[in-house]
């Protein structure tokens, strides 16, 4: 292996390690060279950073648990009974 | 009455509805009611996906809301709103969590994936987008119960670092390596998975950074 091709190759591990501070823009640019230099030539590794991508943008499962909307209903009722909160329409 | 209420789970951070919240008589009253109708889809979704029960999720939102309630006054304003009432929903699902251990006879610390009890029937979702993202969706529920927290506080919710740090009563740099081992096992959990199933290579096209 050459000096150069030496210095640019990092393993898959140390690769994946970095994924965290690459996409918080925490990389050190001579980090973040040898990180790319060894994601061209990667599919797996390009392919393991598509997935934590998505791992790290879960907003969307926000929303895949869907509650009756009673539940508001039934809190405020709740929280009334206590003497807290206003009663009502609790979609007002 | 100066308040304006907020409409979505974010804007009850503003220091005017802070002051409304803590107001005497039908002023506070008002704004705690909608603190409930602001917070609660993201509050019960919070829990619920930590909790097997729905009946046990309402409980403890609605517990949520009685401790808020009480301890609103000594609330300093040091962290968000929003940071403070998933630390109180944390602390009671942390107490749900430990009272089935100790009814089960076990000790504090946790096996994989235990968000839930015995016996009951798994959280419902939706039907998934596409394959990939229901994979994840899997493998979270195979995350250790303190690295679905960590991942539930930071990448579902959107808490900053520093926020998830401070509701789980740890450092920010040990919520970081957390947070990202969590990430590492959902998706080695997903490649296996795929590799399986032989759907390797359709996870979708590369993007730029989060």
């Amino acid at each position: 292996m050459s000096g150069l091709k030496q210095l640019a190759f990092y393993p898959c591990e140390k690769v994946r390690d970095l994924m965290i501070d690459y996409l918080e823009d925490k990389l050190p640019s001579f980090k973040g060279i040898r990180f790319h230099l060894h994601l061209n030539t990667c599919a797996q590794c390009r392919e393991y950073l598509i997935l934590y991508r998505k791992a790290a943008n879960a907003s969307t499962f926000r929303k895949e648990d869907p509650h009756p909307e009673e539940c508001l209903e039934s809190v405020l009722r709740f929280l009334a009974q206590r003497g807290i909160g206003v009663s009502g329409d609790p979609a007002s | 009455m100066s308040l304006s209420a907020p409409t979505d789970f974010e804007e009850i951070d503003s220091p005017e509805f802070l002051k409304s919240l803590r107001a005497d008589g039908v002023e506070g009253n008002t704004a705690f009611t909608a603190l409930v109708k602001a917070a609660n889809d993201r509050l019960f979704g919070f829990i619920r996906r930590q909790l097997s029960s729905r009946e046990e999720s309402l409980e403890v939102v609605q517990e949520v809301y009685l401790t808020l309630h009480k301890d609103l006054p000594g609330f300093a304003g040091k962290s968000r709103l929003t940071t403070w009432v998933f630390g109180q929903a944390h602390r009671k699902i942390m107490d749900r969590a430990a009272d089935r251990k100790h009814a089960r006879g076990e000790t504090a610390g946790a096996g994989p994936g235990d968000g839930g009890q015995e016996g009951s029937a798994p959280p419902e979702r939706l039907a998934p987008r596409n394959a990939v993202e229901a994979l994840i969706g899997k493998a979270m529920e195979s995350l250790p119960e303190q690295s679905l927290r960590i991942y539930h506080l930071r990448d579902v919710e959107g808490l900053s670092g520093e926020e998830a740090a401070e509701v789980m009563g740890i450092a920010p740099d040990e919520m970081r390596v957390q947070l990202h081992r969590a990430r590492r096992h959902i998706v080695d959990w997903a490649r296996e998975k795929m590799a399986a199933a032989g759907t390797k290579g359709k996870s979708g096209g590369e993007g730029g950074k989060a």
